[in-house]
């Protein structure tokens, strides 16, 4: 009986691992699913687990919905130019807080390092008025420009982590050759950070594509509604009847960018967080 | 501002660019006049400027969306102003504040439901992540599939699109939920009773909280007057008042990836001469988690708590998506951060909502600064 023991503890912990997974991983299954379904299957007392003739109805109708196309056209838009602008300045604060001696470094490090306490809905109403003001309710001007200057702390933590590992010698034989602080840090350290980036960029990309409170309270009107605002209102509590193989096409088409970008980032993501021991 | 709103948004975004390095420009020669003027060597200007040209972009951003902000926001919260009104604020001291501590019931029940769920949530949450963690250590083949698939509720998380999906599995007659439970309920018995179990503690519980908020213990007499729960009960996720706060947890739970991450890191993190010896020594499997692995995870479960307690603190989405509108059931389900967005942005009381934000902001900080004044308790830190 005794050795028989670790092989039991191997398939036991393997049933577990599993289950977990399939359990964790149920409801893409189910939106895929109710997605192929009809109307009555959405609604059906029985179980359906996969249609009996799955039908692409949904698929068909929601390529001939201009709001939809226009919905995703605009999240498409919005990631691309947030993450951009970003991405870019995250990673110049990033530099200077790793890699050169400046008076007050500590000190404006320790108040970012702080920022994060800040619950961002704190700020959401006096931003508010203040883009009232400047007559940006109503543009995609509040939901992307915030972000251009170092918006997230924890993302320029990670990066200044990332080139803080980087030696101190490469800067300075650049130096010696005459290179300047821009040409170090776009033509030297970037280059060596690729992985941190793209870590950083995926958490960029995933929060972007996912944010609702600031687009809906900014994106006033339909043709400006991204896919998380415009998905909301297909599910309208005042109806009977809800049109679920339309709200789950919609939903499926939504989370394919998300699904594709993890499957291509999970190893700098997976590995980055190990390592750091930070949480995105 | 040209009116094509994709243009009007490129026009802005180069202007912003160059708005930002006119600044940082701006502010690295001013740093370093004044490194001049205290007399530093010519590499410790050039340092200066450079420093700070590429820390502006935060710096600037700072003042104009987070300092700025929060001390208007602090200056309207004793004030009435409101968006849609022409007139003036009018000064009204800490009547604001007042009302909203002593005399806003909604409020009140929104600082319950976001306690019940920090209280009940978090620690199922951490419990579910710890628990991932230590089956994924066991290192064995697919470790790597098993992790992306834990990982993945987390990058799914909050979007709309899943919480839908949500939605539908939690319908409590046709959704897949339920439907589960009532099959596995009638092929297996012991099951049906664990479930009516669940459901009884899960009620009780719940009412309990709503009992504090309403200060009316009404619903908890009738759920103990109707006792244990017949064969044919289901959990009433999205439907009923008790279970409200329960689906929100389902969702907790469920995107408990980046805890368990957090975790495996710190599972890494202990030298294995540690386990062998103990192991040498005869001591089990179960003896070895609690008196070796677990103090040695202290850190990174304080870690998690500080994290999970602030964002559990500003829940918002899955509120928003599930019960929005829903008239009945949304008093149930309102958090704080949901509260101050229903106060700001459907009535537009400015005044009132910045008083919330603020107190909120107090709340997390308060939180935040009693778990690092304690954490010398419980956290070991001996070994690092």
């Amino acid at each position: 009986m005794k050795h028989y023991w670790p092989i039991l503890k191997g398939i036991s912990l393997y049933a577990i691992l599993t289950g977990s997974t399939v359990l964790m991983s149920f409801p893409l299954f189910w939106m895929i699913s109710s997605s192929l379904k009809t109307l009555e299957e959405t609604n059906s007392p029985g179980i359906v687990w996969i249609p009996a003739h799955p039908t692409f109805e949904a698929y068909i109708n929601i390529f001939h919905n201009q709001d939809f196309l226009r919905a995703y056209f605009n999240s498409v838009f919005y990631v691309t130019l947030a993450l951009a602008g970003t991405l870019i300045s995250i990673a110049a604060v990033a530099y200077a807080f790793s890699r050169i001696e400046w008076p007050g470094r500590d000190v404006v490090f320790f108040l970012m390092l702080s920022t994060m306490m800040i619950p961002p809905q704190a700020l959401i109403v006096p931003q508010y008025v203040f883009f009232n003001i400047l007559n940006w309710v109503g543009t995609f001007n509040p939901i992307i420009i915030p972000g251009y200057f170092a918006g997230g702390a924890a993302m320029i933590f990670l990066l200044r982590q990332a080139m803080s590992q980087i030696p101190k010698e490469l800067d300075e034989s650049a130096f010696v050759d005459g290179a300047n602080h821009f040409q170090i840090w776009w033509e030297i350290i970037l280059p060596l950070i690729k992985a941190p980036m793209a870590t950083v960029a995926t958490f960029l990309f995933v929060g972007a594509w996912n944010s609702l409170l600031t687009p809906l309270m900014y994106l006033q009107t339909i043709d400006l509604y991204t896919l998380p605002v415009y998905v909301s209102t297909l599910f309208n509590i005042n109806n009977t009847v809800q049109q679920w193989p339309t709200i789950m096409t919609a939903a499926v088409l939504t989370t394919i960018p998300l699904i594709i970008l993890f499957f291509f980032a999970q190893r700098f993501i997976l590995d980055s967080i190990v390592v750091s021991g930070l949480k995105g | 501002m040209p009116e094509n709103p994709y243009l009007n948004v490129l026009v802005t975004a180069a202007l912003t660019v160059v708005f930002i390095i006119v600044t940082s420009y701006l502010l690295g020669v001013l740093a370093r006049m004044v490194m001049k003027a205290r007399g530093a060597s010519l590499k410790i200007q050039e340092n200066t400027f450079a420093g700070y040209f590429f820390a502006a972009p935060w710096i600037v951003g700072f003042l104009i969306f987070v300092v700025i902000p929060l001390s208007f926001s602090l200056y309207w919260s004793f004030t009435d102003y409101r968006v849609t009104s022409r007139d003036p604020a009018n000064w009204i001291g800490f009547e604001n504040y007042i009302n909203l501590l002593f005399k806003d019931d909604s409020f009140r029940s929104s600082i319950v439901n976001t306690l019940y769920l920090t209280v009940i949530g978090l620690p199922l949450q951490m419990a579910a992540a710890l628990f991932l963690a230590v089956m994924l250590n066991q290192k064995m083949r697919g470790e790597r599939i098993f992790r992306m698939g834990f990982y993945l509720p987390v990058i799914l998380g909050f979007n709309t699109a899943v919480l839908l999906c949500w939605r539908l599995m939690l319908n409590t007659g046709t959704g897949i939920i339920n439907q589960m439970i009532r099959s596995a309920s009638l092929a297996f018995p012991p099951f049906g009773y664990l479930n009516r179990s669940l459901i009884f503690i899960q009620e009780i519980t719940t009412a309990f909280f709503l009992g504090i908020n309403s200060g009316k213990f009404s619903l908890m007499t009738k759920v103990l007057e109707a006792g244990f729960p017949a064969a044919n009960r289901v959990p009433l996720w999205v439907q009923s008042p008790l279970w409200t706060k329960m689906s929100v947890i389902l969702l907790m739970v469920w995107g408990c990836g980046a805890m368990m991450l957090i975790f495996l890191a710190g599972l890494n993190n202990i030298p294995r001469e540690l386990h062998e010896a103990a192991e040498v020594d005869g001591a089990t499997s179960w003896q070895r988690f609690w008196r070796i692995s677990f103090p040695l995870l202290t850190p990174y479960i304080f870690y998690n708590m500080v994290v999970g307690l602030i964002s559990s603190l500003q829940i918002f989405e899955p509120i928003f998506v599930l019960y929005r509108d829903n008239q009945p059931i949304v008093s149930s389900a309102i958090s704080m951060v949901y509260y101050l967005w229903q106060k700001s942005f459907s009535h537009f009381e400015i005044g009132y909502g910045s008083a919330i934000s603020w107190v909120i902001l107090v709340i997390i900080l308060i939180v935040t600064v009693v778990q690092f004044k304690l954490q010398d308790r419980w956290v070991t830190y001996d070994i690092y």
